[in-house]
C-alpha cells in the first residue's frame, strides 16, 4: 500500500455496508486513498472539499465481499462488517486501509494488532459486538398484541441486525418489533421473514392486558432478590449504565 | 396467597444461591419452540448489590423439614412459609423468558415431606417446561442430597446444568451446622452425576441423549466457620480435578440466625470471597496449583495484594519474565496479565519483537506487569531496581494512591466529617491505610502478614 497515491477528495456515500464495498473496489482498483469518507445523512457541505459521490454497485460490493473471504480470511469479514456497525468518526477510512492492506498481505494483517488501523479496526469490531451483547440481555419486550412484541433501545452502534438474528433464533414464533430510536430504524419480525424499516412516527400505545401483571412480578423478583447487607450500586450501575436506563423496567421509576 | 406473595417470599429464600450463570449449553431451538442456549451466557440485568440476574431463581418451597443453623428457611425459624405448583413455575418462566426478563429457570427447593416427593416435583416442573411448552432456554437445576438415583437420571436428561450445594467446607462443620446432611449424603449423588455425564461424553452419536450439558456446580458459605484459605482452596482443587465441577462457588457468610454455634460478624467477608474467587479462576485458567498459592506456613490470603502478585513476589526468582520469548504459560503467571492480554501478546510477536510502547497499544495493563518483565532485555523505564523489597513498597504504595482516589469520590462540605461514616467493609480498611501515607518497614511487614 505504500506506493499508493493519497488524493485531495472526500467520498460521499450512502451509508450502507454495499455502498462502502463499492468505494473498496473502486479505491483498490485505482490505488488511490480518499482524504475522507461521509454517508449522506453526516456529510455537511463544505466549500472546500472536493466531493466525489459514490453510486452502490451492487455486483462491485458482491465481488469484493466475496473476495475478502477468499482472499484475505473469514476473520477478515467479521470483523470489517462488525466494525462498520460501530458509530466511530473515521470507521470508513480505518476500514478500507485495513482492507487493501489486507487483500496485499492476506490472513496475516489479522495480527498486525500494533499498526494502528488494524487495532482501530478491531477495538471497533470489539466495541460493536460488546454493545450488541449487552442488550441481547437488557432488552426488553412488551406485548401489545396477539403474539406481537415490541422493544425499544437506544444503541451507540448501529447493531439492530445481529441483534434481531439473535432473537429470530431465540423466539422463531413470536412476532416482534425492535425500535432503534436514535436511529429511526425498526427490525420487524412476522415468523418468516425480517426487515429493516425507516420509522419516524411509529408510537405504540397499548399493552396487552396482561402485560402489567408480568412487569409487575418482575419489579417484585428484581427488588427481592438482592441481598442488602451486600448493597453495591457502584458495581451495578457498572455492569448496567444509566444510557440504558429507560429501556428499563425494572429501573425505570 | 397470590401469585405476588409467593414470588416474594420464594425469590426472597432463594437469594443467597450465589449461582447464577447461564454459560456452557449450545441448547439449539426445535420444532420452532421457545428459546435456545447461548454458550458464553447473558446477564439480563444486575440487581442492587451488583449481582448479575441471569435466571429466574426462586424456591420451589421453603417449608423445610431440616433444621441447618445457617440457613433462612431452616424448621425452626418463624417465617411465612410457601409453595408453588409445577404449572405456576412453568407459565411464569414462560412468560419472564418471552420478554427477555430472564436466560432460563434456576429451581431449587427446600425438602419438603422427603428428598424423593421434592425431587419428584422438580421433575414435574422442567417436564412441562421442555414437553408441554417447548421450552429450550437454560434451566440449572438443585439435586436433594439422598434421593434415588432414578430421579437423578431423568432430571439430568431435562436440564442443562444440576448442583448440589457442599454448604461447609469439612465434615466437622457440617456436624457443628447441619446435623441432619451428611458428607456421603452431598459427595455421592454428586460423583454419580459425574459419571454420567463422563459416559454422556463417550457415546460417540450425533443423535445422543443430552445429559447435564452445562456441568454441575457446587457452593459452599465461607467464615461461617474456622477452616483457613488453604483448606477451603485445597477442597475445590480436588473437586475440580476429582469430580470434573465446572464452577465452585463461594458465599460470603450472611449472618441470618442467631445461634451459639454461629459467629456473630457485622458484614459478610467480602475481601475473603474476592480473594477466594481470584484464586478459583487461578487454579481453572492459569494453571496454578492450591500449593502454590498458599502453604502451612502461610494459610491465609494477603488483604493487599491478590493472590498472584503474592505469589510473584513470594517466587521473586523466577523473574523477571522476557515478554518476546516466554510461553503462554509462562506470562500467563506474570502479576496483571490476563488470558486475553498473554493471547493478544503471542499474536502480535509473530511478526515483530515487542516492546513497552507496543504492549501499550495492545491494551495490556502494565501498572503492576511493569515490574516484572522485560521487553527484547530491558526494563520498564521507571523501573530502576530489580528487587523483591523495592517491587513490595511500590506495589503497596499504588494500591494506597488508588484506594484514596476510591474514597474521595464525594461532594465537599463544610460540615462533613467523612472518616466516621459507615464504610463498607473494605473502604475503611483502605482508609485506614491511607491515613499513614508513607509505608515503614514494619508497617509493610504488617501488611503482608495480614495483621492490621
Amino acid at each position: 500500500m505504500s506506493n499508493w497515491k493519497l488524493i485531495n477528495k472526500t467520498y460521499v456515500y450512502d451509508g450502507s455496508f454495499d455502498g462502502f464495498l463499492t468505494i473498496v473496489f473502486d479505491s483498490y482498483s485505482n490505488k488511490v486513498l480518499p482524504q475522507k469518507i461521509y454517508s449522506y445523512k453526516d456529510y455537511v457541505e463544505n466549500f472546500l472539499d472536493k466531493v466525489l459521490y459514490i453510486k452502490t454497485d451492487y455486483e462491485k460490493s458482491k465481488r469484493v465481499f466475496n473476495g475478502i473471504e477468499k482472499n484475505i480470511c473469514y476473520e477478515s469479514l467479521y470483523n470489517s462488517y462488525n466494525a462498520f456497525l460501530s458509530n466511530e468518526k473515521d470507521k470508513e477510512i480505518h476500514i478500507l486501509k485495513y482492507l487493501c492492506n489486507g487483500f496485499d498481505v492476506g490472513p496475516k494483517i489479522n495480527n498486525m494488532i500494533t499498526t494502528s488501523y488494524v487495532f482501530k479496526v478491531i477495538n471497533m469490531r470489539r466495541k460493536a459486538l460488546a454493545e450488541c451483547h449487552k442488550l441481547k440481555g437488557l432488552l426488553r419486550f412488551q406485548e401489545i398484541g396477539n403474539n406481537l412484541c415490541y422493544s425499544s433501545i437506544h444503541p451507540d452502534n448501529n447493531i439492530l441486525e445481529p441483534l434481531g438474528h439473535h432473537f429470530i433464533n431465540r423466539l422463531p414464533s413470536m412476532n416482534f418489533i425492535i425500535h432503534d430510536k436514535i436511529r429511526d430504524l425498526c427490525f420487524i419480525y412476522n415468523c418468516k421473514e425480517y426487515k429493516i424499516v425507516d420509522s419516524k412516527n411509529l408510537k405504540i400505545s397499548e399493552i396487552s392486558d396482561d402485560e402489567k401483571i408480568y412487569q409487575d412480578l418482575w419489579k417484585i423478583f428484581f427488588k427481592t432478590i438482592a441481598i442488602k447487607e451486600r448493597k453495591n450500586s457502584r458495581c451495578q450501575m457498572q455492569y448496567m449504565p444509566k444510557k440504558y436506563w429507560k429501556d428499563l423496567i425494572e429501573m425505570s421509576n | 396467597m397470590d401469585i405476588y406473595d409467593k414470588l416474594k417470599i420464594l425469590a426472597d429464600s432463594a437469594k443467597y444461591d450465589a449461582s447464577c450463570s447461564s454459560s456452557g449449553s449450545n441448547r439449539k431451538n426445535v420444532n420452532n419452540g421457545i428459546g435456545n442456549g447461548h454458550v458464553s451466557g447473558i446477564c439480563h440485568s444486575w440487581g442492587a448489590d451488583g449481582r448479575c440476574i441471569s435466571l429466574l431463581k426462586i424456591l420451589m418451597t421453603n417449608s423445610c423439614m431440616y433444621d441447618c443453623k445457617y440457613c433462612v428457611n431452616r424448621a425452626t425459624n418463624s417465617i411465612r412459609r410457601a409453595t408453588f405448583t409445577p404449572q405456576e413455575i412453568a407459565d411464569l418462566t414462560i412468560n419472564f423468558y418471552k420478554r427477555n426478563y430472564i436466560e432460563g429457570l434456576f429451581l431449587s427447593s427446600a425438602v419438603i415431606k422427603s428428598p424423593d416427593y421434592t425431587m419428584e416435583m422438580l421433575v414435574k416442573t422442567v417436564t412441562i417446561l421442555r414437553n408441554e411448552y417447548n421450552f429450550n432456554g437454560y434451566i440449572h437445576c438443585k439435586t436433594i442430597p439422598g434421593c434415588s438415583q432414578e430421579l437423578i437420571d431423568s432430571l439430568g436428561s431435562l436440564v442443562d446444568r444440576m448442583s448440589i450445594n457442599i454448604e461447609l467446607p469439612s465434615n466437622d462443620s457440617l456436624k457443628l451446622l447441619a446435623p441432619q446432611k451428611e458428607k456421603t449424603g452431598i459427595l455421592k449423588p454428586m460423583s454419580y452425576i459425574s459419571n454420567n455425564i463422563e459416559q454422556n461424553r463417550l457415546i460417540k452419536s450425533r443423535f445422543k441423549p443430552k445429559f447435564v450439558p452445562a456441568g454441575q456446580t457446587t457452593q459452599m458459605i465461607i467464615g461461617a466457620t474456622p477452616e483457613s484459605d488453604l483448606k477451603i482452596l485445597k477442597l475445590s482443587e480436588g473437586l475440580y480435578q476429582k469430580l470434573k465441577l465446572k464452577r465452585v462457588y463461594y458465599s460470603a457468610y450472611v449472618s441470618v440466625n442467631n445461634d451459639k454455634n454461629l459467629p456473630t460478624l457485622e458484614s459478610p467477608p467480602l475481601l475473603r470471597e474476592n480473594r477466594l474467587y481470584q484464586a478459583d479462576w487461578l487454579l481453572r485458567f492459569y494453571g496454578f496449583k492450591a500449593d502454590e498459592l498458599l502453604n502451612k506456613s502461610h494459610p491465609n490470603f494477603n488483604h493487599i495484594l491478590d493472590p498472584k502478585c503474592d505469589w510473584a513476589l513470594r517466587n521473586i526468582d523466577k523473574f523477571p519474565i522476557e515478554i518476546n520469548t516466554a510461553n503462554y504459560f509462562t506470562l500467563l503467571r506474570i502479576p496483571g496479565i490476563g488470558i486475553i492480554s498473554a493471547k493478544k501478546i503471542i499474536k502480535a510477536r509473530l511478526n515483530f519483537l515487542l516492546n513497552f510502547d507496543d504492549l501499550k497499544k495492545l491494551g495490556v495493563v502494565l501498572k503492576r506487569a511493569k515490574y516484572f518483565i522485560t521487553c527484547k532485555g530491558k526494563y520498564f523505564d521507571k523501573v530502576y531496581k530489580f528487587n523483591q523489597n523495592f517491587i513490595e513498597t511500590n506495589l503497596i504504595y499504588q494500591e494506597r494512591i488508588d484506594s484514596n482516589r476510591k474514597i474521595n469520590f464525594e461532594q465537599l462540605s463544610l460540615f462533613s466529617n467523612s472518616y466516621d461514616n459507615n464504610y463498607s467493609y473494605l473502604t475503611k480498611e483502605k482508609s485506614l491505610l491511607f491515613k499513614r501515607l508513607q509505608p515503614t518497614k514494619e508497617d509493610k511487614i504488617k501488611c503482608l502478614t495480614g495483621s492490621l
